[in-house]
């Protein structure tokens, strides 16, 4: 890749390019490295051809965590990316640090408004990308979570493979159906939910909201609702999956556990990102469906996912050149051939109209699943200091499914936390009142 | 170095070097390194110290004041990265320094086998913390991973070692003290090559047992070792946390957090660097305190010696 | 003699212990992929053996550029130190100035304070000189070492004056007589520094995590830890076995081949 990409640029200027090309750089997590990174490498060469007055260079900088570290890294330290593919919940940090800046004035001078802008991805994804009516980020790529579930022992346990759970009631029924014990082991568990850090947080979100409840206020980072009714019965739900229905193991499992698990059959039905889809459906070798996840007072699943942004800190060149990949990765071709690749939906709402997308759609129902529960799909929990105001409810819902507290103490601890994190940010914004 | 080409072209001046005093000639001699503490160990600690008597909440500016230390002991995840990092150490100290003491006097004679146990304990010294945390979190993966899947043949059940908060910091003792046990090996291994091996003729010939004399005679005189040994796991057990940072996050429910990692978190995830400069005071301070306690201990045990 | 035969019969039960994570990371290496973990913790190596893992993570990572940042950190780390630490060693060895012991306490006081500790205000000072995100900036915390000034100054004072005596009346300056007569018959005391200064610095991780944030710059075990995080997602137990293979062969084969030297050098430096 990287002789590719030097012997691009030498042909380049033996070509004897008018002005020399704007070199920048582009900071990318993925899930899965080594496929990913190919690929994506790949869409960044075929740019750098069309595009002889810009230089792209791709860096993969780990998972979400870790892209987000960098990036703060290398702005304070002077040296801005110019374009950052981050997790589409840290969005809302950004702007209010004003460490990315705002696209309005790119979306303006191509003619459209902001609505117009966001009016072309999914609803679901349209509020992380903005803060205080200024786009920060443009979605790429966008999950959900689904329900994996293995249909050989749906049919073992006398369930009909064509009808998974809709309901909390009818999954706690299946997964005790489903559930096989081996004296006081699991040989076989009905239901694994992924709990470990930032997973967690998210799925907690989705479920307190198909509880009825909203996790936090939509717009205004300074506040979340974990110690109200709907949150706290969120969690007792996981609370008793664990310790009163027993379909679940104790404990905090990791992706990798919870994916080995469905893997090797030990576990019937699996709580997990429509982003793992292309990996689940190249490893696992037993027969599986996927379904939206089960509703109680509703149906909600919160977006995952990572949105393209510029950092704060770009001269005006960078920035042009930042906005022009930008607008390559997130056009419908590009985007749907890069969710086809991965198993994540494309934001882009034209890519499902391309020939391409809609015959992808009809030869792979699981992709179609996650699509259609976009109907149902909210925005991701973002607030100030989004990191550890989840990690505080991540803490006492982790100590809670290994059976340390219980859920209402569990839920007011967390509050409590969350408050103190948020506290600055209050009295700068809500509580600065005038003298 | 341009020294040294200076004083190659200049003409034998005979006894003049003599001359020079001395206190410049050490000073130039001794300013790279000084300069190099000064500005990666010293200025940093002086730095740090300023920076969190420097509070700053978000959209304020700064003033002088204790509230990153206000915050820093009030806060719930400083006491349990403190207790943890407590728990940890003598969870890992005590351990490796007492399976080091047996593995060196049990492996301390010369020959094929015992060199080939010896080696084999030093080996995981030579391996990054982030490797053999890669290797190790294959071995506590629950169900399927090596631990597991072994004690399975036994019967045991499946226990996801890394992910019930009871059990991650135990995880994580254990990996230390693989990783670093034979490292303490080899410095009581030399410690007991320095005990006359007269000693322990004439204690034989008294009649001591084994038993007898590894406790009259060799560990006493192991004393400066193994105080010189505590006072380097002591510093390791702060510093050492790689393996915190890839495998569990401090987590599950803060249960692996120490006081590196607190510092690590606040200065990296929460931005706070006010917070992380308190905590660094902290550790700092913590470090210097119990390392000038065991080297006066040392010390003793030193004239005890003599 | 029944003691030494139970002492080491435990210390041989202990050993087995001991070398399993590296059993299995040559064993899980050299098995070609097996979804689910099934086989994986098998440590019976049987079945076909490949080197397919090896190649996934030799290319899927960037194991190259990894190697060649961290031996040139290494390397050059070790470079400055010598130079830092053989003067200084001298200083406190030969010379006898106001001040000495309490500049040298200065000295050991760095003993205890590892540049780990203080990650937060040492990423301060290289932002500040520019070094952020280079292998400079990883390196310059080390490159006074004062572990290295104590090992030369035991090393110089254990020599007898008389070589440099003889060289200065002739007319020698003193660093004249450093490099070419002191150097050389502390040779045996350098080697030994190099084994315990490569060796700690191959291995460091949360401070070059901290102080470069780009990909060009990475070492190996932060390279390791990124490339596992991934693969980790992937279940690719064998192709992480491989990875961490590539990161660790290096000094661990060193150990192998020179075990004697590895042994003396750590253990001579640590009571010095």
């Amino acid at each position: 890749m990287r002789l590719l990409a030097s012997t691009a640029i030498a042909l380049s200027l033996l070509t004897g390019a008018a002005h020399a090309a704007t070199d920048i750089d582009f900071f990318f997590p993925v899930a899965v490295q080594g496929k990913l990174t190919i690929e994506l490498e790949r869409l960044v060469t075929a740019f750098n051809a069309a595009h002889p007055d810009i230089h792209v260079t791709a860096a993969y900088t780990g998972d979400y965590s870790a892209t987000d570290l960098k990036t703060h890294a290398a702005i304070q330290a002077g040296h801005a990316p110019a374009v950052v593919l981050m997790s589409a919940n840290f969005i809302r940090q950004y702007a209010i640090t004003q460490s990315a800046i705002p696209l309005d004035p790119f979306i303006a001078k191509d003619g459209q408004t902001n609505d117009q802008f966001l009016g072309e991805f999914f609803p679901a994804v349209r509020e992380n990308a903005a803060e205080n009516g200024h786009v920060y980020g443009v979605p790429f790529q966008n999950s959900t979570p689904i329900l994996y579930y293995n249909t050989d022992m749906f049919k073992a346990a006398g369930l009909d493979p064509n009808k998974p759970p809709l309901t909390w009631q009818e999954w706690v029924d299946d997964a005790k159906k489903l559930t096989m014990m081996d004296g006081a082991n699991f040989k076989q568990s009905g239901l694994t939910i992924i709990s470990m850090y930032d997973t967690l947080g998210w799925l907690v979100s989705g479920f307190a909201m198909a509880n009825g409840g909203d996790y936090y206020n939509h717009g205004w980072g300074g506040e979340v609702y974990y110690n109200t009714p709907s949150t706290i019965g969120a969690v007792q739900f996981l609370d008793d999956l664990v310790h009163k229905h027993h379909v679940m193991p104790a404990g905090v499992i990791d992706a990798n556990a919870a994916s080995n698990a469905f893997f090797s059959g030990r576990t019937a039905m699996l709580v997990n990102s429509t982003g793992a889809l292309g990996f689940i459906r190249d490893n696992m070798k037993l027969p599986f469906k996927v379904a939206f996840l089960p509703q109680e007072l509703r149906h909600a699943a919160p977006i995952g996912g990572a949105s393209l942004l510029i950092p704060a800190g770009n001269t005006p060149e960078r920035q042009q050149a930042a906005w022009e990949f930008i607008k390559y990765l997130a056009s419908p071709e590009i985007d749907g051939g890069w969710s086809r690749f991965t198993g994540y939906f494309a934001p882009r709402m034209a890519a499902y109209d391309l020939p391409a997308m809609k015959d992808y759609i009809a030869k792979n129902p699981e992709a179609k699943v996650a699509v259609d529960q976009l109907v149902y799909a909210t925005p991701w929990f973002a607030t100030f200091n989004t990191v550890g105001v989840r990690k505080a409810l991540e803490d006492q819902v982790q100590a809670v499914l290994s059976g340390k507290i219980k859920p209402a103490e569990a839920m007011a601890q967390a509050q409590k936390n969350a408050d103190a994190l948020l506290l600055p940010y209050v009295e700068q914004t809500a509580l600065k009142l005038p003298q | 170095m341009s020294d040294l080409a200076l004083a190659a072209a200049l003409p034998r001046q005979g006894a003049q070097g003599r001359k020079a005093k001395p206190l410049l000639l050490a000073l130039a001699l001794l300013s790279p390194s000084l300069i190099l503490l000064a500005a990666f160990t010293y200025w940093p600690v002086i730095g740090v110290t300023l920076r969190s008597l420097t509070q700053q909440r978000f959209g304020q500016s700064a003033s002088w004041g204790l509230d990153n230390f206000i915050r820093l002991f009030d806060d719930d995840h400083f006491a349990t990265a403190a207790r943890n990092t407590v728990v940890y150490a003598c969870g890992t100290i005590l351990p490796s320094l007492a399976l080091a003491l047996l593995f060196a006097v049990a492996l301390r004679e010369t020959g094929r086998l015992t060199a080939i146990l010896r080696a084999v304990i030093v080996m995981p010294l030579l391996i990054p913390l982030v490797a053999a945390a890669a290797l190790f979190v294959f071995i506590f993966l629950p169900g399927g991973g090596l631990l597991d899947y072994h004690l399975a043949k036994l019967g045991i059940a499946e226990t996801n070692w890394l992910g019930d908060p009871d059990l991650a910091l135990g995880a994580i003792i254990a990996i230390t003290i693989w990783k670093n046990t034979g490292y303490y090996m080899l410095f009581f291994l030399a410690g007991l090559a320095g005990i006359p091996e007269e000693l322990h003729e004439a204690a034989r010939i008294d009649g001591a047992g084994a038993v007898t004399r590894f406790f009259r005679i060799t560990l006493p005189l192991l004393g400066p070792t193994i105080g010189f040994v505590t006072v380097i796991a002591l510093v390791n057990t702060l510093v050492q946390i790689d393996h915190v940072i890839v495998m569990t996050g401090g987590g599950p429910s803060d249960s692996t957090n120490m006081l590196l990692y607190y510092i690590y978190q606040q200065s990296q995830q929460n931005m706070d660097e006010g917070l992380a400069s308190a905590a660094t005071v902290v550790c700092v301070a913590v470090l210097l305190l119990l390392s000038i306690l065991s080297l006066r201990a040392l010390e003793r045990g030193i004239h005890y010696e003599s | 003699m029944k003691a030494k035969h139970i002492g080491l019969l435990l210390a041989g039960c202990a050993a087995i212990l001991w070398v399993t994570p590296f059993a299995w990371m040559l064993i899980a290496s050299a098995r070609p992929q097996v979804s689910g973990t099934l086989d994986l913790a098998s440590l019976w190596p049987a079945g076909p053996f490949s080197l397919d893992n090896y190649i996934e993570a030799w290319t899927s990572g960037d194991f190259p550029l990894w190697y060649a940042n961290t031996i040139l950190l290494c390397a050059g780390i070790f470079a400055v130190q010598c130079a830092t630490v053989s003067l200084a060693g001298y200083a406190f060895a030969r010379l006898s100035f106001p001040g000495r012991e309490t500049i040298f306490s200065l000295f050991l006081l760095q003993l205890l304070l590892p540049p780990a500790v203080l990650v937060v205000p040492n990423l301060v000072m290289i932002t500040q000189l520019h070094l952020f995100n280079t292998l400079a900036g990883i390196g310059a915390p080390y490159c006074a070492s004062a572990f290295g000034v104590f090992l030369m100054r035991q090393t110089f004072r254990s020599m007898p004056r008389d070589f440099e005596d003889a060289a200065m009346v002739d007319g020698a300056t003193r660093l004249q007589v450093i490099r070419h007569i002191l150097l050389p018959l502390a040779s045996p005391g350098l080697a030994a520094f190099a084994v315990v200064s490569v060796t700690s610095h191959w291995n460091e991780f949360l401070w070059p995590l901290m102080a470069v944030s780009n990909p060009q710059s990475q070492v190996l075990t932060v390279g390791l830890a990124s490339f596992t995080s991934g693969a980790e997602a992937g279940g690719e137990w064998g192709v992480i076995a491989a990875g961490t293979a590539l990161v660790a062969a290096p000094l661990l084969v060193a150990f192998v081949l020179f075990q004697r030297r590895f042994v003396s050098s750590l253990v001579f430096t640590g009571l010095k």
